[in-house]
């Protein structure tokens, strides 16, 4: 059995061993096009959930400091951030992790190739190790489970010489300065997040819509949020050039859609967010017959992770119509792993799977957004509780809560099922994740009543959820 | 007996055993290199496995906090041992067959080595005194 990458080829394949199977992993980091490369363990751990949340750390701690004050530290304003101290403590921890997964296929016997390998027949990959060398892999069943990469926009000149992209962020030795993030998603939001919080002027410039995809009230909490704490949005524009100046800084040019004008400014760095794609050309799937989706490039898989080719299978952000998160991509690659040689026929469930965007002012959700729910059941059918509230930690430290806000999308039938919960605030992946263990149980909102709260914390404000939408309502939460 | 071993050494004469056929210099201890950084395999294999005397492995990683405190406490006290172990040093990152091969999993790992056999090891930080009795029991074994 081979696989190929990535952190949940490591954890199917771990299963695997478990029934005695002999098991290759190859492993290989395109570097990106400012050279960044990286170790073992696949995006989550080198350049994506595992330096963003400790850089979104760093900068949380950062307003900790600036409430500190009120709660009678004696810490002398401003404070200086040295991103230099914060990276080199990043990619330590980080290269400790690539080392773990190292020691970790050792000690399950697993033959590791850090090659870049491609197919040659379905049952055979080949590819070059650093030194030049030829390997030739072949196996019963195959694993594809390369994710994807950061996209480059496509019309806009400069963009590939002189931007960076999350690939580069992370790894940077250096400081990136006033920085401009182009995109939307919720990796342009973190980053920007993330990069105000530790003190550097950053612009956030967006086409249209922040975090497409997500329940669009609580997008907008977050956009609103990031703006009071300080980053700059150009909304509604798009790049047209990127130009390298004298003094080493780059000029960006865009057009703004609404005024109908075109502005210009000068940037140290700039970061495309602008999507992802599997980078699935030089793999030869056409060669085997793996069928893509020809819009996405993903490889199309079926309710059991199996590709159009018999024994070639594919997990995670590789595939297509799948939520692009670490967790799913481990447990499908496990339950593969267990119906492929133990007695199971477990598939993955994709249903209510909650997730977090960790931007300065955190949103975690799981279930149903409340247009899906509409779309889905009518308005008619379905019951909003909302609640604006204020944690005790902000009381104090004089913190704005405007944007602290939660909803519960119910049905409005008898049973009043629980179809989704939203939470913006702080620790919210904390918040949500015992929530989506109710959820995935079919929860209903008179159990959700009967749940009593942890007091004082910001969850227990989900159990004594109220005011409907529907009734107009002042929705502020008082009291203790 | 310091006295007679201080002096010996201003006459630049042996202190015990072989002669200086082996065509090594007698210096002062603080002149010596008792610590070598280990190139690839092959410079293991002839400087650590075929070596006369007895060596402490230190395998470390850049990324590793604990290492950088092991490492210098270990050299200082190797080099107080007058030349009876040697020391070599192995980056986990620019060896990782090598670890893989001695099992290293967590750094910093240890191991003390005599005739080309691990005879002993620890793995994270000592204090001196267990650093200094890993050593002599290296020595004296």
């Amino acid at each position: 059995m081979i696989f190929w990458s990535l952190v949940e080829g490591l954890e199917a394949l771990l299963v695997q061993k478990k029934f005695g199977r002999k098991v290759a992993v190859l492993d290989y980091v395109e570097p990106s096009p400012q050279g960044t490369a990286w170790g073992l363990g696949g995006t989550c751990v080198n350049v994506g959930c595992i330096p963003k949340k400790l850089m979104h750390q760093a900068a949380l701690l950062g307003s900790a400091i600036k409430d500190a004050q009120h709660y009678g530290w004696n810490i002398s304003q401003p404070v200086q951030h040295t991103w230099s101290v914060m990276a080199q403590g990043v990619q330590n921890y980080v290269k400790s992790l690539n080392w773990g997964h190292r020691v970790q296929l050792q000690e399950k016997k697993v033959k590791y190739f850090n090659i870049k390998g491609s197919f040659s027949d379905p049952h055979t990959v080949r590819g070059l190790t650093k030194a030049g060398k030829e390997i030739v892999v072949t196996a019963d069943n195959i694993v594809i489970a390369t994710g994807g990469r950061p996209k480059y926009p496509a019309h806009v000149a400069g963009a590939l010489e002189y931007g960076i992209t999350s690939d580069d962020l992370f790894w940077l030795k250096k400081s990136p300065g006033k920085t401009l993030v182009v995109g939307a998603s919720y990796v342009s939001l973190e980053c920007a997040g993330f990069l105000t919080g530790i003190g550097l002027d950053t612009t956030v410039m967006m086409r249209s819509i922040p975090l497409r995809g997500f329940d669009q009230q609580m997008a907008s909490l977050v956009t609103e949020h990031m703006e009071s704490y300080g980053t700059k949005f150009l909304k509604r524009c798009f790049p047209t050039k990127v130009e390298k100046l004298e003094n080493d800084r780059l000029q960006v040019t865009w057009k703004n859609a609404d005024l109908d004008t075109e502005e210009t400014d000068s940037f140290n760095t700039v970061m495309w967010a602008v999507g992802r794609a599997p980078d699935t050309k030089t793999l030869n799937l056409e060669t085997v017959g793996v069928k893509t989706n020809s819009e996405t490039g993903k490889i199309i898989v079926d309710a059991s992770e199996a590709t159009s080719v018999p024994h070639i299978y594919a997990v995670g952000d590789i595939t297509e119509g799948r939520p692009e998160l670490t967790p799913t991509a481990i447990a499908a690659g496990k339950l593969l792993a267990q119906r492929l040689f133990g007695q199971s026929s477990e598939l993955m469930d994709y249903d209510n799977v909650p997730t977090t965007v960790f931007t300065p002012l955190e949103y975690g959700c799981v279930g149903l957004s409340e247009e899906a729910a509409v779309q889905r059941h009518g308005s008619d059918n379905i019951e909003v509780y909302h609640a604006y509230y204020k944690p005790l930690e902000f009381t104090v430290a004089e913190r704005d809560a405007t944007q602290c806000y939660m909803k519960m999308v119910c049905l409005r039938e008898r049973e009043q099922r629980i179809l989704g919960l939203h939470f913006i605030g702080p620790n919210a992946g904390e918040v949500i994740q015992g929530f989506a263990l109710g959820i995935k149980c079919g929860a209903t909102y008179p159990q959700m009543m009967k749940t009593v709260g942890i007091h004082p914390t910001c969850a227990e404000e989900v159990t004594k959820l109220h005011i409907t939408k529907r009734s107009g309502l002042d929705a502020t939460v008082t009291g203790c | 007996m310091a006295q007679r071993l201080a002096l010996q050494r201003l006459l630049s004469l042996p202190t015990r055993g072989p002669l200086a056929s082996h065509g090594r210099a007698l210096g002062t201890s603080a002149g010596r290199r008792s610590t070598l950084n280990v190139q690839d395999g092959s410079d293991f294999q002839d400087r650590v496995v075929n070596s006369p005397k007895p060596v402490v492995v230190d395998f470390h990683a850049q990324w590793c906090g604990p290492c950088k405190i092991l490492g210098p406490r270990l050299e200082k006290l190797v080099a107080k041992q007058e030349g009876k172990v040697l020391m070599a040093k192995v980056d986990i990152d620019d060896h990782t067959d090598l670890a893989i091969e001695y099992e290293v999993s967590a750094v910093p790992t240890v191991l003390a080595m005599k005739n080309g056999d691990v005879v002993d090891k620890f793995v994270g930080i000592k204090d001196e005194d267990q650093l200094e009795a890993f050593l002599k029991k290296l020595i004296g074994a």
